[in-house]
């Protein structure tokens, strides 16, 4: 059950969060000097001074919630609005989940062992200002042979009404011994004024558990949105997240994954779709530490406009991690001449018994397809739809939530519509 | 039905055909024949409405209309089909979903409802059958991972489903066996009608030997240097192409 938000902060979170603003001050704003940055500025968030998100005067209904699938995906529902969690609009009764407020974090023993471990140790410095300035954040912890069928679903809304707020949500997903579990967050955003989420999600998978998460960006046009992803997997746990990005006006989202025991397997997908001004970058980390992991990768993205994209994907496989499996893909599509993508992929091997592929492409529609489908009476601009849905078509396939393939389906194809009519 | 008057097309700065004449009525089949690089190829992706080639002269007439005023889609809603030489991948979109939306685009220019998901699979499946289909390509990708002979069969399948008034094929024997070939023959032959022309763009005369033709033309630098029945394409077969080059007229 959702417990009530405690009034002072206790000893390890105030801890916490001094440790993170040092680390913070130290490390600054990414710049595009850091070749991780180089080709997402940030100068529009660091420039600006941000304030905490306060609680908007406009109410929120459980009608209001604009995410794709929402209504659709039978799931627990959190619901988390402005930074703060909404327990009116959350539910979580009958699940077999241990679910709280990581600012009670110091009567759970999971959350003072996990909480900030993994955002510490790889000189982050956003991850390291949600630390210190998350507001209400989750905890979710599925017990030891826990198998949870429903989804939880966690929704994260901005209403901005003030200018150049932020939220740092931030989550902390435990997978017990033989677990198995799906994790939903999405993001999104109504009102008219610019602001910031910068988001960590922690996912500590131990031995044998199975992970689902997914990760939905469907921010304000005008919003800024950095995510970083953190997951720890144990032995023969198998962890698998998506992101389906289509929001935002600039977006960064980080996934860091650490194969920490033999035999696990790791699948990161993703699925961005953009248009206008948006610019969206996926970086992705994957370290093979130990032998007979397997990691796949596979990344599509759909550019229209004037819009920027970028993924580079880093595998890193130690000396003992021998057997490794590692696959990466990355393909992009460009709608229009002014549309740009940067993709690479990048390896650091020290084993000798490895397998890596990795592959990036970019291309444009394939003219011959849309005569082929227009000489069998299908319309112009039909046929390119079709095209730039089937693109994406195998992201979707491996969605695993019942009930959330469709309105996705029609959201994509309504993006089409409108990527034609730009 | 179709009226092809002094029909000349270029592409990349050179002229492929260089007026060809060509009169085709409901219930015909013609062959076209001609050696390679002789436009053949290229007269059936201009009726198709394939861009690229620039209409230098002439028109042609479908059903008293001008043809080049309608784009590819156009035309296929009014009846004209292609059969594709090289039939073309089309990875993330299945047979069934596009087959399906090709056909309800062409009955509603009939003024027909669309048919729906479940009428639509049983009428592909018999017509699958006929043409000794496997069942599961329904729901595959168009063409991905197809070898030739189920791409060709699938071009057939298709016209099968669409029934178009004007059937053209280009090359649709090419790359097939024997036993693939005559499948592919005895699918065209069971959609001839009276009401139904068919342009049959071929090499070989081998597939004449199943599809058998009112009317042979030959095709050769971008003219159509003979006409002929059925005993024209033999006498090419036994003669060789060479024979009718040595006829083309000058100009």
């Amino acid at each position: 059950m959702l417990k009530d938000r405690s009034l002072g902060e206790p000893d390890w979170l105030s801890e916490c969060r001094r440790d993170a603003m040092v680390n913070f001050e130290e490390l600054g704003f990414p710049t595009q000097h850091d070749e991780d940055w180089k080709y997402t500025n940030l100068t529009a968030v660091s420039t600006k001074e941000h304030v905490i998100a306060e609680v908007p005067n406009q109410k929120l209904a459980i009608d209001d919630i604009n995410s794709v699938g929402f209504e659709e995906v039978d799931a627990h529902q959190v619901i988390f609005l402005n930074g703060r969690l909404i327990p009116e609009l959350s539910c979580l009764e009958e699940s077999s989940l241990e679910v709280g407020n990581l600012l009670n974090g110091q009567n759970n023993h999971l959350v003072l062992e996990h909480f900030a471990k993994q955002t510490d140790t790889v000189g982050n410095s956003l991850a390291a200002l949600n630390t210190a300035f998350f507001g209400d954040g989750i905890f979710i912890h599925v017990p030891d042979r826990v198998i949870e069928k429903k989804p939880i679903h966690l929704v994260f809304v901005t209403i901005a009404e003030q200018v150049d707020q932020f939220t740092h949500p931030r989550t902390l997903l435990i997978a017990g011994q033989d677990s198995q579990a799906t994790v939903i967050e999405s993001f999104v955003g109504m009102g008219e004024e610019p602001y910031w989420t910068n988001t960590v999600t922690e996912i500590v998978a131990a031995e044998n558990a199975r992970i689902q998460h997914y990760k939905l960006q469907q921010e304000h046009v005008k919003a800024h949105h950095t995510g970083f992803l953190f997951v720890d997997q144990a032995r023969n746990s198998n962890v698998t997240s998506h992101s389906l990005s289509f929001g935002g006006r600039l977006v960064r989202s980080d996934a860091h994954v650490r194969l920490g025991g033999e035999g696990c397997e790791c699948t990161l997908n993703g699925l961005y779709a953009v248009m206008g001004d948006q610019h969206v970058d996926h970086h992705t980390t994957i370290e093979h530490a130990q032998p007979h992991c397997k990691s796949n990768q596979l990344y599509r993205g759909v550019l229209d406009g004037r819009s920027k994209g970028v993924f580079n994907g880093k595998i890193i496989v130690r000396q003992d991690a021998q057997q490794t499996d590692a696959v990466q893909s990355n393909k992009n599509l460009l709608l229009s001449r002014k549309a740009e993508i940067n993709t690479k992929p990048q390896l650091e091997i020290d084993a000798n018994d490895v397998r890596c592929t990795h592959g990036a492409t970019i291309g444009q529609i394939d003219e011959e397809a849309v005569f082929y489908l227009r000489s069998r009476g299908i319309q112009s601009e039909e046929a390119r739809s079709l095209l730039t849905y089937a693109f994406v078509a195998d992201i979707l396939e491996n969605l695993q939530v019942d009930g959330w393939h469709e309105p996705l389906e029609e959201m994509l194809f309504d993006w089409v519509q409108q990527a034609q009519v730009e | 039905m179709l009226e092809v008057r002094n029909l000349s097309v270029r592409a990349d700065g050179k002229d492929i055909l260089n007026g060809i004449n060509l009169s085709i009525h409901r219930g015909e089949v013609h062959a076209i024949m001609g050696p390679n690089g002789s436009g053949k190829s290229t007269l059936a992706q201009v009726l198709a409405g394939r861009e690229g080639y620039e209409i230098t002269d002439g028109e042609v007439a479908y059903e008293g209309e001008n043809l080049f005023d309608l784009d590819p889609e156009e035309r296929a809603q009014a009846g004209i089909f292609l059969a594709f030489q090289y039939p073309v991948e089309i990875p993330g979109v299945s047979n069934l979903y596009f087959l399906r939306a090709a056909l309800n685009a062409i009955r509603k220019t009939k003024g027909q409802d669309p048919m729906d998901a479940i009428d639509f699979l049983e009428l592909a499946k018999k017509k699958m059958a006929n043409l000794e289909m496997d069942s599961t390509m329904i729901e595959r990708s168009v063409n991905a991972g197809f070898s030739g002979g189920e791409k060709k069969r699938n071009e057939i399948f298709q016209m099968s489903i669409l029934e178009p008034k004007l059937a053209i094929l280009d090359e649709t024997d090419s790359g097939l066996d024997i036993d693939a070939l005559k499948l592919v023959s005895h699918g065209v032959n069971k959609l001839r009608d009276p009401d139904r022309a068919m342009v049959v763009v071929t090499h070989y005369q081998r597939l004449l030997n199943y599809i058998v033709p009112d009317f042979v033309h030959v095709l050769a630098g971008g003219h159509i240097v003979k006409s002929g029945d059925k005993n024209l394409a033999l006498e090419l077969e036994e003669k060789g192409y060479g024979w009718i080059e040595e006829a083309e007229p000058t100009k």
